[in-house]
């Protein structure tokens, strides 16, 4: 057996089998490499532990959505706004296929306390940011986004909190075709780029300060 | 557990937005009544055209069904102030379109191509909103294609619009909640046919060849290789609206030939296929470079039953008025007069229902029509005015099927009207005509 090379995917696919007939984790690496006929040693060559393999899988997707995304023909005519709305499409397109081991991952995570991110979401939003940092520093540059200064750091947190609620959304989405899904993301990626484009607000921002400035000499 | 609770608690988001959205507009009716006591010299116009913008601001903001029967109600100018009408006209173009992103997973997922797999060029930007979805003009070599795409979530969201907007239907109507059912699922039941793509595609492959022998109308081809239940591909046609021909002032003798082509339309369906397309909303004909009349959206088709035609056509027959106990059969059999009538009662709809059907017939008991003589409009208009002030028909009368046939042929006259047109009526008439 050993002799056999072990590759990184099969050792991926096994576990997914395992956990999502089994509704949990194997109880030890040793039963789980003795299962599927391969050494401890074996598993190891690839993963450190089970959550590794997990937070590869998780890793994956998002790499696959962001590639997908920028090979379409209408990638480089997006505008930021767009080039967000078509990640999040693309992304839970690519999660689709894996919806159960999603559901099983998420809940494993336990409860998420606001501004902790678990373990196996880490690499994605690591790569999310890093997505949405390059999207919106070419939105600010052609002029779509407003520069704010200090608050424009925190326009990519904010998308991070949206997709936190569509991957919770979709979890418990029981339309068909994840139609609300489609919504929640068209609705909900629009209101955070009509508040980080020029609002209103910034117009009375200006006015309050020319007010300061003038009203009192 | 964790998860039962969780489900609960997202039901109640759900339905949070529709409580907030029904206290608008509860909102709304209490400023309508307070102005009108406050200033009881705000002309009712006025005060209607007020009431149309925030219930249509409410409705767009829901897009999908609630949108379409906003515009239904439009429709029939005769219920309808007409503040409310020119209002609700404008729901046609309004609502916000799809992201570029969406409409290409769209086709990723229906088709498993990109879009420029599919189609040589495809313009991004919609060349037009209905109410259920958007259109896309596209090109495959030099043939030029509308791509309808549908909103996501329309046909889900159906039931819970229409709850929704009957608190609406059940003021303008002034009927009660139970009388109202009937009708109301009967417009469910259509608006849910029309969230079907596949459904209209067949529909209109199917009444498009039948009419395919009328004069001076066209048609588009449909592709069915490229449509599914949420897109639909069909051949592009060039013309104009017919709100902006009209601007252009057509001479009285092609004010007549697009009239008498969508009469013909009309009334070959009605009379012949006895399955009609019942959707005679200006917004889906336009006047092609030559001079025809081009039919879009079978999304709305009503098949007549028999028993139905019968007994309304029969009532078109011009002897009828000599024969009142046949009249009198007809109306019982159309519910329009019930059982439980006191002869009172009866007296009273009997008499009112002959008003409304001699004006419903006038176009049918003459070989040649003016629809552009205000005075038949204008009848139409002061019949349901006066209908409308009536308490007595504040309750349902008439079979279900009244809805869809009343608002084509409203919808017809209301058409020509606005065209102007004097049509031969005598082309497709009912076969009940002939057997008198």
């Amino acid at each position: 057996m050993a002799s056999k090379k072990i590759k990184k995917q099969d050792i991926q696919s096994a576990y997914i089998d395992y956990v999502l007939t089994e509704g949990k984790e194997p109880s030890s690496v040793y039963a789980f490499a003795k299962a599927n006929k391969m050494t401890e040693g074996d598993f190891y060559d690839h993963f450190s532990s089970f959550e590794a393999i997990e937070i590869g899988i998780w890793a994956h997707g998002i790499d696959t959505a962001i590639e997908q995304i920028k090979k379409q023909e209408v990638w480089n005519e997006y505008s930021a706004r767009e080039r967000i709305l078509s990640f999040f499409y693309t992304y839970f397109e690519v999660l689709r296929n894996n919806r159960s081991f999603i559901k099983y991952s998420m809940k494993a995570c336990g409860p998420m306390p606001p501004g902790k991110t678990p373990a196996r979401l880490k690499p994605v939003k690591d790569t999310f940011l890093a997505f949405c940092t390059d999207v919106l520093g070419e939105g600010l540059e052609s002029g779509e986004l407003t520069d704010r200064k200090g608050l424009n750091r925190r326009y990519k947190d904010v998308l991070w909190l949206e997709f936190l609620f569509v991957l919770d959304f979709w979890i418990k989405d029981n339309s068909k075709g994840f139609e609300k899904t489609d919504e929640a993301i068209e609705k909900g990626v629009n209101v955070i780029f009509d508040f980080i484009g020029r609002n209103p607000i910034d117009s009375l921002v200006e006015y309050g300060k020319f007010l300061f400035q003038n009203a009192s000499k | 557990m964790k998860e039962q609770e969780s489900i609960a608690a997202s039901k109640v988001k759900r339905s949070m937005r529709f409580v907030k959205t029904g206290a608008q507009v509860g909102g709304n009716f209490i400023k309508y009544y307070s102005k009108k006591i406050v200033d009881p010299s705000t002309s009712r116009d006025e005060l209607d055209k007020d009431n149309a913008e925030d219930i249509y601001n409410a409705l767009s903001s829901l897009k999908g069904s609630a949108l379409k029967v906003a515009q239904m109600l439009s429709m029939d100018k005769s219920i309808l102030p007409k503040a409310y009408a020119d209002q609700f006209s404008l729901s046609l173009n309004s609502a916000p379109p799809l992201s570029g992103p969406l409409i290409v997973r769209t086709f990723n997922r229906s088709f498993g191509k990109q879009i420029s797999e599919i189609f040589d060029s495809f313009d991004m930007k919609a060349s037009h909103a209905a109410s259920i979805g958007q259109v896309h003009k596209a090109k495959i070599g030099d043939k030029e294609l509308a791509v309808k795409i549908q909103y996501p979530g329309v046909a889900d969201s159906i039931s819970s619009d229409l709850k929704l907007v009957k608190p609406f239907a059940l003021r303008l109507l002034g009927m009660s909640e139970a009388e109202l059912a009937i009708y109301l699922k009967e417009v469910e039941a259509k608006l849910i046919e029309e969230t079907d793509y596949e459904l209209e595609l067949r529909q209109g492959q199917e009444i498009s060849t039948a009419c395919a022998h009328l004069d001076h109308i066209e048609f588009p081809a449909y592709y069915p290789e490229y449509s599914n239940d949420k897109v639909l591909v069909m051949d592009w046609i060039e013309g104009m609206a017919l709100k902006d021909w009209l601007k252009t002032d057509p001479s009285q003798a092609e004010r007549n030939k697009i009239g008498q082509a969508l009469w013909d339309f009309y009334n070959y369906q009605q009379h012949e296929l006895k399955l009609v397309h019942a959707d005679p909303h200006p917004g889906n004909f336009l006047v092609t470079k030559d001079g025809q009349l081009g039919v879009l959206d079978f999304g709305c088709v009503k098949q007549i039953p028999e028993d139905f035609y019968h007994a309304f056509f029969g009532l078109v027959n011009p002897q009828i008025k000599n024969d009142k106990d046949k009249a009198m059969a007809l109306f019982r059999e159309l519910q329009m007069i019930l059982p439980n009538d006191t002869p009172a009662q009866v007296e009273f709809f009997f008499n009112l229902y002959t008003d409304m059907i001699d004006l419903f017939a006038r176009p049918y008991r003459e070989s040649q029509f003016d629809f552009g003589d205000p005075g038949f409009i204008q009848a139409l208009y002061a019949y349901g005015e006066k209908a409308s002030k009536t308490p007595e028909l504040k309750q349902a009368r008439g079979v279900k099927h009244f809805i869809y046939v009343n608002r084509t042929n409203f919808g017809l006259y209301n058409i020509l009207h606005d065209i102007g047109a004097e049509v031969k009526t005598d082309r497709y008439s009912p076969s009940m005509l002939e057997t008198a």
